[in-house]
């Protein structure tokens, strides 16, 4: 008995260890941020918070991306999960609303919402609550090596149809280089030439309609249609040696060392390939250069409407109200400027984007302004479930093993399933 | 205190048989209450309840959240059934038994006949043949997930040798699970290989002996003398092959995650990324639910069928 | 069989020299990948490409320093000790007291209990892998190291209780009767008796479950979200996710996560072999 007993006791010590927070208030963040640069300031930021706001502690906590939204539905079960959560707003958003795990914070944010950009406040409004503050908004397009595409004299500025995007591609291989880095371990990087197609042949309407589930859903013509293009351009064999076992990290790294000519990255990749470069400077800003996603004979859409993604952080359920005043202090335009001016972000506070210095992104950060349909990544749009089979099937359209019709079907079958 | 002098010691001392049945009734149940308890309730909480409460989620469609109340039916073990990746991490799990009964099996009983017997350095390959067994399955996966790299590892560079492109065998749908089945092989020939040296050190050295004198060769003493005795230890290995393959996993996360599109998935690695992962409750419920029944059936067939003698 | 026997034979008897080949083949293949992941860690990225098997041209010890020098290395080596002793420590008292009922106390239902608790045996956790992260979450358990020790502990329940029940019944029952004659308790005996006297089946079911859970992957997965508590299989991930192309980082980091096992195992090899493989055949 007596061994049972320390056991017991043991245990009851082992857990009071860990469960005891010291007396002062502890905010924890988890975040995703790869880049050491970026997270210097991020840590700087975390200081001079701390350094207002006596007794508050804010613990800082990294996750891989594909980790995290790996270990996400889980993390959110837990009752010690973070505060402060990233999100990319969308289906996978409401779903964690719906389940009762987020602050509804619209109280504790008041005003200040005002001083953000509304179409980005707007993505994390849900039946009028606020249930957190975006922080960065990106587009999708393809980035390009300005050398590479020199060396196979091609006119990057020419690329404007589809059709001149596979001839850019051909030329490339022609001339010996890798047209496209993509990582297709991560799946989503290649959901976004299927999703950024469905945007250019459709537009908003035919999105729209296929949440409703008219014309076929995303079995019907527009979204067929984007998997066969898609498949097009997988049979020129466009990217990397092996690309279905690189992450997307490893394909920003294969782009920075100058080994691919293009990526369809999201905005701030520009950045990332830099740190994730082998020699820690990639591709710099002046050789650096923007395609817009080119546009398919017959398309619907707009030439302005973008694919992107909102950034934001969520407050988790039982939050300290500190966690809000974090987030706030985050977003403020002080740290936007000071994040903005190294091109990591495109600033979602009013004003900040003029801190800007690189042409790179103040591109894009005019191309968002002047977007009328920005539309959110599918693979968070349409929820936890449907944009995981998004990401499935169109890595398998890349694979070979779906058509595009499978594909499509797969998509439309897990859609009518639901969560 | 080895066992032997421990027996001899009790030898010494018999009871007074009259006074044993009362004494041995008395306190039994006491000892019963304290005895067992915490194994069934741990054993029942954690393992009985929630392979019954997989079978009661697998009717609804959950997200884990709240209390299930979306009862599907069925509807479930549809989906599962209509998934093209169950079918192939099915599909991959008998090919692990296939390779595990084909290579490994062979291999392993070839090295235990050749290292059963104690030779300079035999003891040393042993030991290095059973390490990979004792290392993480995390650790082999990614020291083979290097091995493959196409960039940076050893088989890539092997090939840039002979001037030829580098392969990229986790990245591709077709070579993926062939290049998971040999680290399969390399992690688990060497447990196999110990179980027949067990058996083979425990064996009747007189048989052997026997037909040698009586004029057998050394392979008809093999094929007709050793190898039947070692029959039960087949059926083991064959078991623990089998047991294995249906719970494989950690291996394959660090090596593709059970990708490209699905194709080196086993039913474990496809239960986590899609049920697990996206928290479907109810059809991770119902894969779990599939997965136990045929463990079990496998269990109790093999068990009637081919270890019946013991 | 005998120490002679074999280089007694004819010098070049092409059979040893098969033999021989083949060995060397088998060890060669098991080595190569081990001495690459040693070597690989002393290593620069490029030289990884450029000399793939010979040793390191500069030995890059800071490649290993800076992890021995951090702190996350420790805390993930001290997580999985927690986990896995604690999760020694109890199967050991559970099983061991319900294999000591089982193996000695005559009781209505028993046979059937025994068969209840050994169907833990016919499936791994990952079938039930949902219901129990529901579970242990119900119980306030999840991201604590008791989240994972105690279904570590119920699923590895059913083979110890078998093996160390089959061990306590080929102890002399005559000698607990003798006990009992004299006044003593069925758990003093246990305690002073059954305990001392079962050291070494004792050792070879703390030997499995430890090498199990020090190795666990899924559980510790599934029901662990704080980085502090990541024992190490999760944290060499992690780690791995972190430095994705940085192989000769994650060589390094390989190398000394697999060090306490493999001097663990050089030290007490023929403890652990003996352990696994009797355990394997007597469950």
């Amino acid at each position: 008995m007596r061994f049972l007993t320390k056991l017991a006791l043991a245990a009851a010590g082992l857990t009071l260890t860990l469960g005891t927070a010291s007396a002062q208030t502890t905010v924890r963040w988890l975040h995703l941020e790869q880049n050491p640069a970026q997270v210097k300031i991020w840590e700087e930021v975390v200081r001079r918070f701390e350094a207002r706001n006596a007794g508050v502690k804010v613990e800082m906590q990294f996750l891989e991306n594909e980790a995290y939204k790996a270990k996400l539905p889980t993390v959110l079960q837990s009752r010690d999960r973070p505060h402060i959560l990233y999100s990319w707003a969308g289906g996978v958003l409401k779903a964690q609303i719906e389940a009762g795990v987020l602050e509804d914070i619209t109280t504790g944010v008041g005003d200040y919402k005002n001083k953000l950009s509304a179409g980005a406040v707007e993505a994390f409004t849900i039946n009028g609550k606020l249930y957190g503050l975006p922080y960065n908004v990106s587009q999708v397009g393809f980035m390009y090596n300005k050398d590479l595409f020199a060396k196979a004299a091609i006119d990057a500025s020419a690329i404007k149809s589809w059709d001149d995007l596979l001839a850019a591609v051909k030329t490339l291989k022609a001339a010996g280089i890798t047209p496209i880095a993509v990582g297709g371990q991560d799946k989503w990087p290649l959901h976004f030439y299927w999703t950024h197609l469905a945007v250019r042949l459709g537009g908003k309407p035919a999105f729209e309609a296929a949440l409703k589930g008219q014309n076929g859903g995303f079995e019907g013509e527009t979204f067929l249609k984007a998997g066969e293009l898609m498949k097009q351009l997988v049979d020129l064999e466009p990217f990397q040696t092996g690309f279905l076992g690189f992450k997307n990290q490893q394909a920003l790294g294969y782009f920075g060392d100058g080994k691919a000519a293009m990526n369809l990255a999201i905005s701030h990749h520009s950045a990332t390939q830099r740190a994730l470069a082998a020699d820690k400077k990639g591709i710099t800003e002046d050789k650096l250069g923007w395609i817009d996603f080119p546009m398919p004979a017959g398309g619907k859409g707009k030439p302005s409407d973008t694919l992107g993604g909102v950034n934001g952080w969520i407050i988790t359920k039982g939050a300290p109200k500190e966690a809000v005043e974090f987030v706030k202090f985050f977003i403020s335009d002080e740290v936007q400027r000071d994040l903005a001016k190294q091109n990591f972000i495109i600033p979602t506070f009013k004003g900040a984007e003029a801190a800007l210095s690189a042409a790179f992104m103040q591109n894009v950060a005019r191309n968002i302004a002047a977007s009328q349909y920005h539309q959110n990544f599918y693979d968070q749009d349409l929820g936890p479930s449907v944009g995981r089979v998004v990401n499935d099937a169109t890595a398998e359209i890349a694979g070979g093993s779906m058509t595009p019709k499978q594909a499509a079907k797969a998509i439309q079958d897990a859609f009518k399933q639901g969560n | 205190m080895s066992q032997h002098s421990a027996a001899a010691v009790i030898r010494g001392r018999p009871a007074a048989p009259g006074a044993r049945r009362r004494a041995t009734t008395d306190g039994q149940l006491g000892a019963l209450l304290l005895f067992l308890p915490p194994a069934l309730l741990l054993f029942t909480l954690f393992v009985v309840l929630p392979i019954g409460e997989a079978a009661w989620y697998s009717g609804f469609n959950w997200n884990g959240f709240g209390s299930p109340t979306r009862w599907i039916g069925f509807d479930n073990y549809r989906f599962v059934f209509d998934t093209r990746g169950f079918g192939i991490a099915f599909r991959n799990n008998l090919l692990i038994i296939a390779v595990s009964l084909v290579v490994q099996l062979p291999l392993a009983l070839t090295l235990a006949l050749l290292l059963a017997d104690k030779f300079r350095g035999s003891v040393a390959l042993r030991m290095l043949f059973f390490l990979p067994y004792v290392l993480a399955e995390v650790a082999t996966g990614l020291i083979f997930s290097f091995i493959y790299d196409g960039n940076y590892g050893l088989l890539a560079s092997v090939y840039r040798m002979f001037g030829a492109e580098a392969p990229h065998l986790l990245a591709s749908p077709q070579t993926s699970m062939l290049a998971i089945l040999i680290v399969v092989v390399w992690k688990y020939f060497g447990f196999h290989m110990m179980l027949f040296i067990a058996a083979l050190q425990g064996m009747d050295r007189n048989l052997v002996e026997a037909a040698r004198i009586d004029g057998a060769s050394r392979w008809q003493v093999l094929r007709h003398v050793v190898i039947p005795l070692l029959y039960p230890t087949i059926r083991l290995s064959v078991f623990f092959a089998v047991v294995g393959s249906l719970q494989l996993f950690d291996l394959v996360m660090p090596l593709t995650r059970g990708g490209p599109a699905d194709s080196s998935n086993t039913m474990v690695s496809f239960l986590y990324n899609n049920g697990v992962s996206r928290m479907r409750v109810g059809y991770g419920s119902a894969i779990g639910v599939i997965l136990f029944l045929i463990c079990v059936t496998f269990a109790i067939t093999y068990k009637r069928w081919f270890m019946r003698d013991e | 069989m005998s120490e002679a026997a074999i280089p007694a034979r004819r010098p070049l008897d092409p059979v040893l020299v098969y033999k021989i080949l083949f060995l060397g083949m088998v060890a060669l293949f098991v080595a190569v990948p081990l001495l690459a992941t040693l070597l690989g860690g002393f290593k620069t990225l490029g030289e990884l490409r450029t000399n793939p098997f010979g040793l390191p041209q500069t030995w890059e010890w800071e490649n290993y320093t800076g992890i021995l020098f951090s702190g996350r290395y420790w805390q993930m080596l001290w997580n999985s000790l927690v986990i896995a002793s604690f999760t020694v420590l109890l199967t050991l008292i559970v099983a061991s007291m319900a294999a000591f009922a089982f193996a000695h106390i005559r009781f209505f239902g028993s046979s059937m209990l025994l068969s209840y608790l050994t169907m833990g045996l016919l499936f791994p956790a990952a079938t039930a892998i949902l219901p129990l992260f529901i579970k242990v979450r119900d119980l306030g358990l999840l991201d604590s190291y008791f989240g994972v020790i105690l279904p570590q502990v119920a699923f590895g329940l059913a083979m110890s209780i078998l093996l160390l029940r089959r061990f306590f019944k080929d102890l002399p029952h005559e000698l607990l009767e003798a006990a009992l004659v004299d006044g003593c308790s069925y758990f003093a005996f246990f305690r002073h008796v059954t305990l001392p006297l079962s050291r070494p089946i004792l050792a070879t079911v703390g030997t499995i479950t430890f090498v199990h859970s020090w190795n666990s992957y899924l559980l510790p997965l599934v029901m662990l979200n704080s980085e502090r508590l990541y024992p190490w299989p999760l944290g060499i991930m992690i780690y791995q996710g972190e430095f994705s192309s940085e192989w000769h980082l994650i060589l390094a980091f390989i190398t000394l996560t697999l060090l306490p096992t493999v001097l663990l195992f050089i030290l007490a090899q023929k403890h652990i072999v003996a352990g696994l493989t009797a355990g394997a055949v007597k469950g």
